[in-house]
């Protein structure tokens, strides 16, 4: 049997009083059981493409579709089977975790049976049974994203939305978020991902598309995307630059490496085995180094290859919060 | 497909008005539960009607003129009734503006309940914190020497200063949707609601302002609703000239249909507003 995407963009636009230009043509698909993690800096368009797929805008034009269901023509539908968990972690702060997930699981048309049980399940799935009872005002920002990842889950749903789930959170709580992504993502959950952290898109998306400018301007897996950049290097780092050009030398045409000061760089389109003939000749030569290593091209390098300028530029950063609020 | 696993909802079980009630059930027991975890919240419901009445009563009272031998504190209370649920009716607006600014309706939105218990269950839980506003100012009334002619009539102007509160919750509903937080709401509305209060029937008769306030202070909406509420609770011991001077000369049948009309006017058009933006936040 052949799935139809769980979620499908076609070609959104959506543009904001006369000017602010938020989608301009974004297409993407996400295919069941898969994460799909939309990647781009501040601006790019990520909250604009979720608040539609989530029925919380209309498009302009375009097709968006989720679980089989027309996020325009129907949109009552779609709130029955998707998750959404926002950049601001909507939880209500006077409430406790489990009042927050019970209030979730009601307004879901959950039994009351039913919410009870799901909303102890989650809380004690996202280690959170024991602060269960108290506001979440008195939550950590890890806790509170935590919660409000529960609060998206707790009717089920077959397509969940994460725009950008880490954003603000200190490396510990990251990592722990990251773990418990990668768990629902192991139990088949349908998940667009968005994220200004190339590191996260890495780690737990299987395709990304790359927005800039309310546009997709590249798509594919983790590694196809490195691969644009042409294979990985290896970095030989020497005591000073005659060193350096000494063995600039010896691996020479052969190798077509360069050299950088005392870094020389060897492109190393079999990996590992290009490392090792480094390595061998450099033994056999009887030079030592200082440093030396296999460098893979991270999705750093590929966003600023596509766009021209560092993942993290702030330069619409106005643009999405108008968008988002 | 195998994207549609079968939600656990239990939605075969109700038409959509019934789950409309759930829904604004839900969001209203959410409201009250914030508000009673707020103490500063509680604490000015409290304490802020009671020093209203003290203060008219001991410190302005005595220098009000144009009563008719009307007892004060008899004509203040439903003034102050009035004055209490407009205020207090701000929550409304300053807690939808909270929501929205702290993305809580995004959430909302992105469920599958029902659209209009967001606003149900905000009037539903307003309601009642206005009800008890009222009792605790009836209580201070009595006990400082208030003494309404007819207890039926009594409670039939709280009832009508309720649905007029929940009418103007509506109105700062909409601010609150509109300027996204708390501050605005009040700069927003407060050069409204003052006058509003003030150049009333409120707290002085209106025949002791200037004859160009004179016009606009009887016939003003919250004026009409003090005077019917003031005339259900004096009931039959209005003499001619207290009636002539202090309830605009007309009977109480007649002021309160003017007020329940000021009521269901002021309730449709901000309901219908307030509807209408909740849906334009799509766009």
């Amino acid at each position: 049997m052949v799935d139809r995407p769980a979620v499908v963009a076609e070609d959104l636009h959506k543009t904001f009083g006369k000017k602010v230009k938020a989608l301009a043509g974004v297409s993407f698909e996400v295919q069941p059981g898969t994460v799909l993690g939309l990647l781009g800096p501040n601006g790019a368009g990520k909250t604009t493409s979720v608040n539609v797929l989530t029925t919380l805008l209309r498009p302009d034009s375009g097709r968006a579709e989720v679980a089989g269901v027309d996020v325009v023509a129907d949109p009552a539908e779609v709130r029955r089977r998707i998750g959404l968990a926002g950049q601001y972690a909507a939880v209500d702060e006077m409430l406790t975790g489990r009042e927050n997930l019970t209030l979730v699981g009601r307004l879901n048309h959950l039994s009351s049976a039913d919410t009870k049980r799901r909303a102890a399940e989650l809380l004690d799935r996202f280690a959170l049974t024991d602060a269960g009872d108290r506001p979440a005002k008195t939550y950590s920002g890890g806790m509170r994203r935590r919660l409000d990842l529960a609060a998206a889950l707790v009717a089920r749903p077959p397509v969940l939305f994460l725009d950008e789930p880490t954003t603000g959170l200190d490396p510990r709580s990251r990592l722990g978020l990251w773990g418990v992504i990668e768990d629902l993502v192991r139990d088949g959950t349908t998940l667009l991902l968005t994220t200004q952290y190339l590191e996260e898109a890495d780690r737990l998306a299987d395709r990304i598309s790359v927005i800039d400018h309310g546009r997709v301007i590249a798509e594919g897996t983790s590694s196809e995307l490195k691969s644009r950049l042409g294979a990985a290097v290896v970095e030989v780092v020497m005591e000073d630059d005659d060193r350096a050009e000494e063995v600039r030398r010896l691996l020479g045409d052969r190798m077509e490496a360069s050299r950088e000061d005392e870094t020389v760089r060897v492109p190393a389109p079999d990996g590992t085995a290009t490392l090792a003939t480094v390595v061998r000749a450099l033994d056999d030569a009887g030079l030592q180094a200082r440093g030396l290593q296999l460098r893979e091209p991270s999705l750093d390098d590929v966003f600023l290859e596509l766009t021209g300028k560092p993942a993290d530029e702030d330069a619409l950063t106005q643009h999405e919060k108008e968008a988002s609020s | 497909m195998s994207t549609t696993t079968t939600p656990a909802r239990s939605e075969a079980g109700g038409s959509s008005l019934v789950w409309a009630l759930r829904d604004t059930q839900a969001m209203a027991t959410r409201n009250l539960r914030r508000l009673l975890r707020q103490p500063e919240q509680i604490v000015f419901n409290l304490v802020s009607p009671i020093m209203f009445v003290l203060l008219f009563r001991y410190v302005f009272g005595g220098a009000i003129q144009g009563l008719e031998d009307l007892d004060y504190v008899n004509y203040l209370i439903p003034g102050i009734a009035v004055q209490t649920v407009l205020f207090s009716a701000g929550v409304t607006g300053f807690a939808l503006a909270e929501d929205m600014q702290k993305g809580f309706v995004d959430r909302l939105r992105s469920l599958p309940m029902a659209r209009s218990a967001v606003f149900g269950g905000r009037v539903y839980a307003d309601s009642i914190n206005n009800a008890v506003g009222l009792a605790i100012l009836v209580a201070t009334g009595f006990a400082v020497g208030f003494r309404p002619n007819d207890p039926f009539g009594l409670l039939l102007a709280m009832l009508l200063l309720l649905l007029f509160a929940l009418a103007v919750s509506l109105g700062y509903a909409l601010i609150g949707l509109t300027v996204r937080s708390a501050e605005a709401v009040n700069a927003a509305t407060f050069p409204l609601i003052f006058p509003l209060t003030f150049a009333s029937s409120a707290f002085v008769p209106v025949e002791t302002m200037p004859d160009w306030l004179q016009g606009f202070a009887t016939h003003q909406p919250v004026s009409v609703v003090i005077n019917a509420a003031r005339s259900l609770i004096l009931g039959d011991d209005v003499t001619a000239a207290q009636r002539e001077l202090l309830l605009a000369g007309q009977d109480t049948t007649s002021l309160v249909l003017q007020a329940l009309a000021w009521t269901v006017g002021i309730a449709v058009i901000f309901g219908l507003l307030c509807t209408r933006k909740y849906r334009a936040l799509v766009k």
